[in-house]
């Protein structure tokens, strides 16, 4: 298994009361495993639709998803996902919310603590095992969430704009805390994000969406070595190229409407 | 802003509580000697508070068999309080099939159902007990079925991703737990009416010459014992407060940590 993941014209609608309305158009994709794929496109595009496409939660209205030649049914442990808005379990301490996906799997206590332990600390949290989540920062919950979709060593990490609601000093160190744990772990990893220089920062590669219904307009090959500077001419060369894409888009939005 | 400093000592806890109870007491005393001045109408506190003492040999055996006929009906009431929430929550067409009847039994107050308990139950600590099973099973149910409604389908999506199944996985995992708060808010109204239909059933003797209802009816009042009557009204009255404050203090502290206040008053 190579956990290569295709995605062939992915279409989705959604049957609103003003009748189907299309989220997602002809979505064609293949990404390479260990690959940092970002995904950018302006709000309400169907990043998220895509996600939960990919994880299962939802299925395409026409097209397939497929994964290792199989063609995707639901949600599996093998694709993690971390949402775009707070998903810990309240009820449960930070320990308890990463063991939940072992727990279900039937590991044994002691492993099952050791191994939470282990990516709790991987996130730097180390010492708010035992805090219910009402108790964290906007920023620590996310980072739970991470390590709550790790601990089950799933081969694809989704992650849905998990730096959105963290100011930008520590959103820095976490996106540097994920290329670590991505050299680390060696997951494929689709990154949704708004933002061009966190896409530039952190993809090997960056997928560009259309409004409303998303179809990709660009796959960008991000080829600077890393560590990458924030401030490089090269980066900036990548950046200005993402934000003619989407000012482009966002026009041709404006003309179509 | 700054206090003058004569009334500094009654910020201290418990005193303007201490005050309150003790100018209800001092002016039920003084309107029930100088202008009632009779027993039958208003026994005094003085009075009340030897009632306390000629009773007292009867007092703990009323009060053991009124909690075991509370207690019956409060274990029955959740357990079939909670599974029928649960099912209804978790199934439309149960949900559907059900939600009409429960209507109706629901609006039938738990008293009317004395008769049958007496006819089916004979006059056993069961026949209260199913007054008081009527009584404290509809709020129970509501709660758990609005609380199995109302969970999150974030939390259902993160515990499927993460490998739950459908099914009883996700309600042991999830939906449970997420309702526990409503659970425990509707029990807690249950106790309450449950208390009252203790008494109301015992009253009518559902269960026989016992229990706290039967005595203050059946003899404090038949009885023209108004002084007793009064001090087993504050015994109901205590007990209730008790059983509620334990249950706050059990619930809250060890079961619902993570979402403080959600059961408070
Ligand atoms: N369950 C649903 N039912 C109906 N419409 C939906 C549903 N989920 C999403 N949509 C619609 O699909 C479109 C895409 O939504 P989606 O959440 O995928 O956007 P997004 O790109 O993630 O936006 P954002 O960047 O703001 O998170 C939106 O117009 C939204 O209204
Ligand atoms: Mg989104």
């Amino acid at each position: 298994m190579n956990h290569q993941l295709e995605l062939r014209n992915v279409t989705k609608a959604f049957n609103t009361e003003e009748g189907k309305m299309g989220a997602l158009e002809g979505i064609s994709l293949v990404v390479k495993p260990k690959e940092f794929l970002c995904i950018i496109g302006p709000s309400g595009c169907g990043k998220t639709t895509l996600l939960r496409l990919i994880a299962g939660l939802d299925y395409p209205s026409s097209g397939e998803i497929i994964l290792d030649g199989k063609e995707v049914k639901g949600p599996s442990p093998d694709r993690g996902m971390v949402f775009q808005e707070f998903s810990l379990f309240p009820w449960r301490t930070v320990l308890k919310n990463v063991e939940f996906g072992l727990e279900i799997k039937g590991m044994k206590d002691k492993a099952r603590k050791e191994l939470a332990e282990r990516y709790i600390e991987l996130v730097g949290l180390k010492g708010f095992e035992n805090c219910y989540p009402y108790e964290l920062s906007g920023g620590m919950k996310q980072r739970v969430a991470i390590a709550r979709a790790l601990a089950t060593e799933p081969a694809i990490l989704l992650m849905d704009e998990p730096f959105g609601s963290v100011d930008a000093q520590t959103r820095n160190i976490l996106q540097e805390e994920l290329l670590e744990i991505w050299k680390r772990t060696k997951k494929t990893i689709l990154f949704v994000t708004h933002s061009v220089d966190e896409a530039v920062y952190l993809a090997d590669r960056v997928a560009v969406m259309s409004a409303r219904p998303g179809c990709l307009i660009k796959c960008l090959s991000i080829d600077i070595p890393r560590p990458r500077k924030r401030t490089s001419v090269e980066v900036n060369e990548f950046r200005e190229q993402l934000l003619m894409l989407l000012s482009l888009e966002r026009s041709k939005a404006c003309i179509s409407v | 802003m700054r206090e003058k400093k004569g009334l500094h000592f009654l910020k201290r806890r418990g005193i303007i509580e201490i005050i309150g109870i003790s100018t209800v007491v001092v002016i039920w005393q003084l309107v029930a000697s100088f202008i009632v001045k009779k027993t039958y109408l208003l026994p005094s506190p003085y009075e009340v508070f030897f009632a306390f003492y000629t009773v007292r040999e009867v007092i703990p055996i009323d009060i053991y068999i009124s909690l075991l006929h509370f207690g019956i009906g409060l274990g029955a009431g959740t357990a079939v309080g909670i599974t029928l929430g649960a099912l209804m929550g978790g199934f439309k067409l149960v949900d559907r099939a059900m939600d009409p009847i429960m209507e109706i039994l629901r609006a039938i107050p738990p008293i009317a159902w004395i008769p049958f308990a007496i006819i089916w139950l004979k006059l056993t600590h069961y026949s209260a007990g199913f007054v008081v099973f009527v009584g404290a099973i509809f709020p129970i149910l509501i709660n758990t079925y609005t609380g199995f409604k109302s969970v999150d389908k974030i939390y259902i999506d993160a515990a499927k991703v993460l490998g739950c199944k459908k099914g009883m996985s996700l309600i042991k995992s999830v939906v449970l737990p997420y309702s526990l708060p409503y659970i425990a808010a509707g029990t807690r109204i249950g106790m309450g009416i449950g208390w009252m239909c203790v008494v109301a059933a015992e009253m009518f003797g559902a269960s026989g010459r016992v229990g706290l209802g039967w005595r203050l009816w059946n003899r404090f009042y038949a009885l023209h014992m108004m002084d007793k009557l009064v001090a087993y009204m504050i015994i109901i009255g205590l007990i209730a407060l008790l059983l509620d404050r334990v249950f706050r203090y059990f619930v809250e502290e060890t079961t619902l940590k993570w979402r403080k206040g959600m059961v408070a008053a």
